[in-house]
């Protein structure tokens, strides 16, 4: 019977011992400031995850050797479901690998913190301006990590089905109002048709409505713990669903419906999503997991007609991916992983990235061209303002308030969508948790 | 004093106050190989169960998260549990599913083990189709039943359509009957493994039992509560106390299948303590829930150890 009472709290027990057993010390950071010239050969091992699926990562290794031959990156994949857990037994038992690549954002203060990252302002300090999201990575006036790479959300659309509806392409002068209405015309028009494919699919993720919501707002921080502004953009997607222009969030879960398949297999004309499908939408294209059909990208709507145009810079919202160094890393190679940060946030790694449709946090004219080279890319002027100009606000304040405050949001966006509380009630609860959980 | 050296006294060594040194080695040597045969058991227990179960009791009294030093922080950690509504949510949550899944467990599956236990034809494919989804893949496993629960196209509404019910449920899509889903799917999951222990149970039930009271004109319905089910109280207790901690540290099931949503509505005590330990870092907070599931748990089985033991005076 013991052993099926102690077996009652196994979880958290087992996890314990993985994580305290093996507890190497972290506080360390004498090695932040005596980076020394490597003398020899060097050998610096960078954390990825699903590498035959995400080839940035071998990309920046081997373009980094060609430039560097005296440096060889070695790749340490991980399970990206598992990924921050993983990472951070390792890091704690004193096993991770030189360059920690930071997937989220939202746990660098936890890392910083823990005395895991050293502090890289001087490779930061260097860096061109055109490298986006470095904000991310400062705590106290000090940078730990460079980002590599910066998705943004924007509008992808189906022109084909656009047509089919006889409906006017989105030019970068939308609201969200606007959005919703064209999303009810196609939907309509789609039907007239004979096509049941539905003018928008927003996937069920809190970032597809939130992220734009904390970005776009005028000051609005979900650090505050006021959540009063998300409203109007429930409001709007739950009158999507009503009108049938949208699936409603209980199909999404319980179909478990992917949001490659609903815009790739022509389901749905519009979907904001992040930039990272554009590489994924060209390739499955070429596979045979998605249609082939002619699409395109929109700069993501807006909260109102101050930002729509293309003359001025409208807002939207993504987290930067970054390199960060192991605060634990040899004295000897410490050197060389500040010179692969630099590099992976230069133009030259930009362009290598943007090779494989990946956005890199250098969006240079260069990188752009760069970019839309690739086969399988959009080639018109809208897609191409959208990719360059912009202004990406960040989906997750770099704090330690961070994930517990994310958690109670998911959990009022999942009570709101489903229909199961009120979007008034949903918010209250929330920002009564927020209080008592997280506080001010 | 009797030199020899018997079984019991190696087992209880004090018992033999003086043995000649032969027998000491003797002692000596079956002691170590009996050692030897536990140890390796004993060192994986030691170091997958027992050190971080008392590293847990540590650290609920400490701030730690993961890295560096775990500052001590006494009973700060409960004092907060005390007024954390997330923490009252996942306990009630918790009780909820306890409660019902319990009694409707045992019940379904001593149902199923009585029907199982005839001699008919096919039993042996209908016991294997009963304990089958206890192997299946969890994950396999919510994506099908969430599929079946699906509101607008599940076959589950669309039966309940045929028989009237218009507007069906939204299952794990509705604050008020996701527990339900997860009841359903946990029931159905598990009852087929407790069915096999009462199938195990019911081969003890004495025949000459059933035949004496048939003698004496007992009806079926008698001799299931005269003699089955007196005869099963070992089983039963077992069975007990296995679905009570499995009831209360309920985790796989919920996370794949609503990750306690929609809201909080189906958030249980083990999947907040993963949620703070591991989503949010705050691994002493999460310790300090852990610790207090334990004690629930081992109330809770001390209390059937007890009522048991009054039964069986």
């Amino acid at each position: 019977m013991k052993r099926n009472t102690s077996a009652a709290i196994g979880l958290a027990a087992v996890a314990a011992m993985a994580l305290t057993a093996c507890s190497g010390g972290g506080d360390d950071d004498s090695t932040g400031g005596g980076a020394t010239e490597a003398a020899g050969p060097v050998t610096l091992t960078v954390s990825g995850w699903s590498l035959k699926t995400t080839p940035e990562f071998q990309t920046l290794a081997d373009a980094f050797h060609a430039k560097d031959p005296n440096v060889t990156i070695e790749l340490k994949e991980y399970d990206p479901a598992q990924y921050t857990t993983l990472i951070t037994a390792d890091l704690a038992a004193g096993t991770a690998p030189d360059i920690v690549t930071q997937k989220e954002v939202k746990n660098v203060s936890v890392f910083q913190t823990g005395g895991q990252l050293m502090d890289v302002s001087d490779v930061v300090s260097k860096l061109s301006k055109d490298v986006n999201g470095t904000s991310s990575y400062e705590i106290d006036g000090k940078y730990y990590g460079v980002p590599y790479r910066q998705d943004s959300w924007m509008l992808f659309y189906n022109k084909d089905l656009f047509d089919k509806a006889g409906v006017a392409y989105p030019d970068g002068s939308w609201t969200w109002d606007d959005y919703a209405q064209a999303a009810r015309d196609l939907t309509t028009g789609l039907k007239a048709a004979g096509s049941d494919a539905l003018g928008t699919y927003q996937h069920s993720w809190q970032s597809t409505l939130q992220g734009f919501a904390s970005a776009q707002t005028p000051d609005a921080d979900i650090l505050s713990g006021d959540f009063e502004y998300f409203a109007p953009y429930y409001d709007r997607v739950l009158k999507l669903v009503a009108d049938g222009a949208q699936v409603d969030q209980g199909t999404i879960t319980t179909n478990t419906l992917t949001y490659q398949a609903q815009f790739g297999k022509q389901k749905a004309a519009m979907m904001p999503m992040g930039s990272w499908y554009v590489a994924t939408l060209i390739a499955q294209a070429k596979s045979g997991d998605a249609d082939t059909f002619s699409w395109g990208f929109a700069p993501a709507p807006q909260l109102d007609k101050s930002t729509t145009g293309t003359d001025k810079t409208p807002v939207t919202f993504g987290d930067p991916t970054a390199f960060a160094i192991n605060a634990n890393i040899d004295k000897d190679k410490v050197a060389a992983a500040k010179e692969f940060l630099a590099f992976a946030a230069s133009e030259e790694a930009g362009q290598a990235l943007a090779k494989i449709g990946i956005t890199p946090a250098t969006t240079t004219d260069a990188v752009a061209q760069t970019y839309f080279a690739v086969d399988g890319a959009p080639t018109d002027d809208l897609s191409k303002f959208a990719w360059t100009t912009h202004k990406t606000n960040p989906e997750n304040p770099t704090s330690s308030k961070t994930a517990a405050t994310q958690t109670i949001l998911n959990d009022m966006h999942t009570a709101i969508m489903t229909g199961s509380t009120p979007v008034d009630q949903a918010i209250k609860d929330a920002q009564d948790r927020f209080k008592s959980e997280v506080g001010s | 004093m009797a030199t020899v050296v018997t079984g019991d006294r190696i087992h209880a060594p004090g018992v033999a106050p003086r043995r000649s040194r032969p027998g000491r080695r003797l002692a000596l040597r079956n002691t170590l190989i009996g050692w030897t045969f536990i140890l390796p058991n004993f060192v994986g227990f030691a170091l997958l169960t027992l050190v971080p179960v008392v590293t847990l009791f540590y650290m609920s009294f400490t701030s730690w998260n993961v890295f560096g030093t775990a500052p001590w922080v006494g009973l700060d950690n409960y004092t907060r549990l005390l007024s954390d509504k997330s923490f009252h949510t996942a306990l009630l949550n918790t009780l909820y599913y306890a409660v019902v899944h319990i009694p409707v467990t045992l019940v379904a599956s001593l149902a199923l083990a009585l029907w199982l236990n005839r001699k008919m034809r096919g039993v042996a494919f209908f016991r294997t189709v009963a304990f089958f989804p206890y192997i299946t893949s969890i994950v396999a496993i919510a994506v099908v039943w969430n599929m079946l629960f699906s509101p607008k196209y599940g076959p589950i509404n669309q039966f309940l359509g045929l028989l009237g019910v218009e507007n069906g449920p939204g299952w794990t899509t509705s604050a008020t009957w996701s527990m339900p889903a997860v009841l359903i799917v946990g029931t159905w999951r598990e009852m087929g493994y407790y069915m096999l222990l009462f199938l195990a149970g019911l081969q003890t039930v004495p025949a000459e039992l059933h035949e004496a009271a048939r003698v004496d004109g007992a009806g079926p319905w008698q001799r299931f509560w005269n003699v089955t089910i007196p005869c099963l109280r070992p089983t039963t207790f077992f069975v007990t106390v296995m679905l009570t901690i499995g009831s209360f540290k309920v985790f796989d099931l919920i996370l794949v299948m609503t990750n306690g949503g929609p809201g909080q509505s189906t958030l249980v005590l083990s999947q907040y303590i993963f949620q703070k330990g591991f989503g949010e870092f705050q691994f002493g907070y999460a310790s300090a829930i852990s610790v207090v599931l334990f004690l629930i748990c081992i109330l809770v089985t001390i209390f059937q150890f007890l009522w048991n033991k009054r039964r069986e005076a």
